[in-house]
C-alpha cells in the first residue's frame, strides 16, 4: 500500500496515488500528471513515482 | 508588524511578514509545527484483521489520516478534567469495518460525533481481497506535533527572507544575469535592467556572480519574510496560522505571570 503521507514534508499524497497510477497507466507523463495533481515538491514526487505495488504480490500467501 | 496576503486557500497560504525580527518569525513557523493542538488517532482495538497487512501497519496508517479538529468541542486531554481518563472532551470514537473483496478507505470510518469526520475521505486504508475483514474500533484525542508528526497540522511550513536587488549606476545592460536567472524574474528594460517580482527570488546568486563587472549586488531583508504554509486538511490554512500566533500569544501570558509571582 502507499504510504498514507510523504515521509518528509508529511503531505497526504495517499489519496492520489489511484489517480496518479491509472494515468501513467493510460501513458500520460508522469511528471505532467503530478503536476496536474498539485504535487509540487520533489519529496512528494518520489513517494508517488517510487511506489511499487506489492499487495497483489502477497495476496495468495494469506 | 504588516502582513499582506500572496495566496491563500483552504490548504495553503502565502503572504510576507514585515517589521518583525528574525526570532518572531521563526517562533511562528515552530508553532505552526509542533504547537497547534490537532486531533489524530491514537488508540485502536483490533477485533478482525484477515487482511494483508499486519496490526502494526493498520495502526500507522489509521493515526497518519488527517482528521478534521474541533477546538470548541474538544480539549488536548492532559488539560481535560477527567484527569486523562479519557471523556467525551478529550476523546472521539471511530469504528470501522469492512470485508472484501474492496478497497477501503477512510471515508468508511465512521465517527460517533457527527461534526468531526476525517478531513480527507480518499485514503486507502487497506484492499481486502474475497474472505478478508476488517474490524476496528479507534479512538483519537488531541495533541501537538510536539509529540508526535501525527499531530501536525503544518505541512511544510517556512520562511525566506525577503531578496533586495539591486543595480549599481555601472550596470551596463549586457544581458547576461537575464540569461542565467533560474526563475526569469529579470528584464531589460533600455538601458537598465529591471526585476519583475522579486518574491519569486530564491537567492541562488547566479545572477551576482553572472556580472563581469560586480553591477548586481543581493541582500536580504532582516526583517521582511515570505511565508508558506500548508494545512494537512485538518484546519484550513487560515485557521492553522491564527491557532499558533494564538499559542504564541498563550505562552508568553504563562511567561509573564511565572516572572511576575517571582517577585
Amino acid at each position: 500500500m502507499i504510504p498514507v503521507r510523504c515521509f518528509t514534508c508529511g503531505k497526504v499524497i495517499s489519496s492520489l496515488w489511484q489517480d496518479f497510477e491509472k494515468r501513467v497507466a493510460e501513458l500520460e507523463d508522469p511528471g505532467k500528471v503530478l503536476d496536474d495533481l498539485g504535487v509540487e515538491r520533489y519529496c512528494c514526487r518520489r513517494m508517488l513515482l517510487t511506489h511499487i505495488k506489492l499487495l497483489d504480490t502477497f495476496a495468495p500467501y494469506q | 508588524m504588516d502582513v499582506e496576503i500572496i495566496e491563500l486557500s483552504d490548504d495553503n497560504a502565502r503572504f510576507v511578514l514585515t517589521g518583525v525580527n528574525p526570532a518572531i518569525a521563526n517562533g511562528l513557523r515552530k508553532s505552526m509545527l509542533s504547537e497547534v493542538p490537532t486531533m489524530a488517532i491514537d488508540y485502536i482495538n483490533i477485533y478482525d484483521n484477515t487482511s494483508v497487512l499486519f496490526d502494526e501497519q493498520i495502526g500507522l496508517r489509521m493515526g497518519l489520516i488527517p482528521i478534521i479538529t474541533d477546538l470548541d468541542s474538544y480539549v488536548l486531554s492532559e488539560d481535560c478534567d477527567c484527569n486523562d481518563e479519557g471523556c467525551t472532551k478529550c476523546q472521539l470514537t471511530l469504528t470501522l469495518s469492512a470485508e472484501g473483496p474492496v478497497m477501503v478507505y477512510s471515508g468508511d470510518i465512521q465517527s460517533s460525533d457527527p461534526n468531526v469526520s476525517v478531513a480527507d475521505e480518499k485514503v486507502p486504508i487497506v484492499e481486502l481481497k474475497e474472505r478478508q475483514k476488517l474490524v476496528l474500533e479507534a479512538v483519537a484525542k488531541l495533541g501537538t506535533g510536539r509529540k508526535h508528526v501525527k499531530y501536525q497540522a503544518g505541512v511544510a511550513c517556512g520562511y525566506k527572507n525577503v531578496p533586495v536587488i539591486t543595480f549599481q549606476d555601472t550596470c551596463d545592460a549586457c544581458g547576461k544575469c537575464v540569461d542565467e536567472c533560474p526563475k526569469e524574474i529579470l528584464r531589460i528594460d533600455g538601458d537598465k535592467v529591471t526585476v519583475t517580482d522579486p518574491l519569486k527570488c530564491i537567492l541562488c546568486r547566479l545572477c551576482v556572480d553572472a556580472c563581469d563587472i560586480k553591477a548586481i549586488s543581493l541582500e536580504e531583508d532582516d526583517s521582511s519574510f515570505i511565508f508558506t504554509a500548508e494545512s494537512d486538511g485538518s484546519y484550513p490554512a487560515k485557521e492553522l496560522i491564527v491557532q499558533s500566533a494564538d499559542t504564541i500569544i498563550e505562552k508568553a501570558k504563562l511567561l509573564n505571570e511565572i516572572l511576575e509571582s517571582i517577585e
